[in-house]
């Protein structure tokens, strides 16, 4: 089994389905420590990663493994304590100013005083980025929310609450999404309707995304390319192009080759000692 | 799935349910009292604990004409110390968020209108000020603190995911105090002002006690002592309590009317 590690050069060898070959994310050397009571603690060790525009990219791992700090940085929401992240060329402050992130998160973190519509509209309230009554109207329908536009958060299910956050990061048009777990706290059945949407979503919005998941074939199922990492301190240990045709339907999870790509990251993340043995982030 | 509220009926009809205890409580209170009063009272001339009847008797007999002007005054003291106090709080909490080195002084600065004793502070403010500001200066030493401890609070008690949506937008910290922190932070501030209700009536009537003006609860309360209208006194402490507790009520339901998203306060 030959598995393409995180150096450079495997970048300009993108796979079939990787749209282009411009620059999308671009990680050197990033490393991130924190300060736990006096303790510095290594979240990132010089962490290398690139991935061309448009491309799905998903970051497998442990909790714990410093995925989330990743997707952080490039939405700068954190700094790195060395080492330099890129988002299309440009460093994630710029990207941020210029309001061409979207992200979502695990809790949707919708305002609970405001409707559907309102929360969605928020990211442009923020920004003022304008964008037509027709627009936000589709977005709804888009994310399947349609008759429930003037509907507060406590009145929606969780599955329905993460569509909305969803709504609400596509809603500047972003170039570039950053998705941490947004399905993780859902029970496995929605969570497997929600991927096949959000597939469907990604391939009419070409946006270079990033997805943090711990779920193997969640990964598998949505990437174009998948970034493996281990925990403590967190690094890439393989980048692992996805060869599977595109729109991917629930049968080819049942796929042989489907199976072969989990098992080759189950290898990684469980024989290779990656997941850490106490669960804690 | 949207999750349908019960029909408003069914809802009046739960909520009559739960303040049955409550009531039930009261009214053995008030039984308690009334037969206390009458025994503790019997063969003395003057009643030192007036029975309840008594009381409701004399209040029915002073009755507006006594009540109103003397209510008034006080209230105007009250009210306004309420929301000067409440205000500055509210800014106080807000100025801290800002500048969050600020944090300490402006606590140490609530303690203390906490703590200093009234029997310190009330003559000191009426030998510098005249007319009604130092009444309403004690009524705002009243509602100060627990606002401003309080509003603290419910500003940070903000959903930090949020703030970092705010925040990817290219949000700055005004845009998530005013997008996410301040609204928050509602539940938490109508807390300090319904509380803030009875200690601003509390406050206003105390203030009185330090210099008698023509009229007030306080007024009435030192004037009914000093001519042995035992019953008057009393009917005079409970209207105060009943203004307190009809204050923290309409500050209640006023809340509940704007943040209907809101977690539920009961009482």
């Amino acid at each position: 089994m030959s598995i393409a590690t995180s150096t450079p050069e495997t970048v300009m060898n993108p796979s079939a389905t990787e749209a282009s070959t411009r620059p999308g994310i671009s990680l050197r050397g990033l490393t991130k420590e924190f300060a736990v009571r006096r303790k510095r603690v290594r979240a990132l060790d010089d962490v290398s990663f690139d991935a061309p525009e448009g491309s799905f990219v998903a970051l497998l791992g442990p909790s714990g493994c410093g995925k989330s700090t990743i997707l952080r940085i490039l939405a700068d929401l954190e700094q790195p304590t060395s080492g330099s992240a890129e988002v299309h060329g440009d460093p994630p402050e710029v990207i941020r100013r210029r309001h061409e992130l979207g992200i979502a998160f695990q809790e949707a973190a919708l305002l609970p005083w405001r409707s559907v519509v309102a929360n969605i509209k928020l990211p442009l309230q923020v920004s003022g980025v304008e964008v037509g009554d027709q627009a936000i109207h589709d977005l709804i329908k888009l994310v399947g929310l349609e008759g429930f536009e003037q509907a507060r958060p406590n009145q929606l299910s969780g599955g329905m609450r993460q569509r909305v956050a969803i709504a609400r990061a596509l809603v500047v048009d972003p170039k570039v999404l950053l998705l941490d777990e947004p399905f993780g706290a859902l029970d496995e059945m929605t969570r497997q309707r929600l991927n096949l949407e959000l597939q469907r979503i990604w391939t009419e919005r070409s946006a270079t995304t990033l997805l943090v998941t711990h779920s193997i074939s969640e990964a598998v199922f949505l990437a174009d390319v998948v970034a493996v990492m281990s925990a403590r301190p967190g690094r890439i240990v393989a980048r692992v192009p996805i060869d599977l045709p595109r729109p991917r339907t629930p049968d080819l999870m049942r796929s042989p080759e489907f199976h072969a790509y989990c098992d080759q990251f189950s290898d990684l993340l469980f024989s290779r000692g990656v997941a850490p043995s106490g669960d804690d982030t | 799935m949207m999750v349908a509220s019960p029909p408003l009926g069914e809802r009046l009809g739960a909520s009559a349910r739960r303040a049955v205890p409550g009531l039930l409580g009261f009214a053995s209170f008030l039984l308690v009292w009334e037969v206390v009063g009458r025994i503790v009272n019997s063969g003395r001339r003057i009643p030192l604990i007036p029975p309840f009847s008594a009381v409701i008797q004399a209040i029915l007999d002073d009755g507006w004409s006594y009540y109103g002007p003397n209510l008034g005054t006080t209230l105007k003291y009250a009210f306004d110390g309420w929301v000067i106090g409440n205000v500055l709080a509210v800014l106080a909490a807000a100025l801290v968020l800002l500048v969050p080195k600020l944090e300490l002084v402006v606590l140490q600065l609530g303690v203390t209108t906490y703590c200093l004793p009234l029997v310190a502070v009330a003559p000191l403010v009426f030998l510098v000020y005249t007319g009604p500001t130092p009444y309403r200066i004690i009524t705002v030493l009243f509602v100060f603190f627990t606002t401003l401890v309080l509003a603290l609070a419910g500003l940070r008690s903000a959903d930090p995911t949020s703030l970092d949506v705010i925040r990817a937008y290219g949000g700055g910290r005004l845009e998530g105090l005013r997008r996410v922190r301040i609204i928050s932070a509602l539940p938490w501030i109508f807390s300090g002002l319904r509380i803030a209700g009875p200690a601003a009536v509390l406050g206003a009537v105390l203030a009185e006690f330090f210099q008698p003006a023509d009229r007030g609860l306080g007024v009435g309360i030192i004037r009914s002592q000093q001519q042995l209208q035992v019953e008057r006194t009393w009917g005079i402490a409970v209207v105060s309590t009943l203004i307190g507790a009809a204050a923290y009520l309409i500050v209640g339901g006023i809340a509940r009317a704007a943040t209907p998203w809101a977690p539920k306060v009961d009482a």
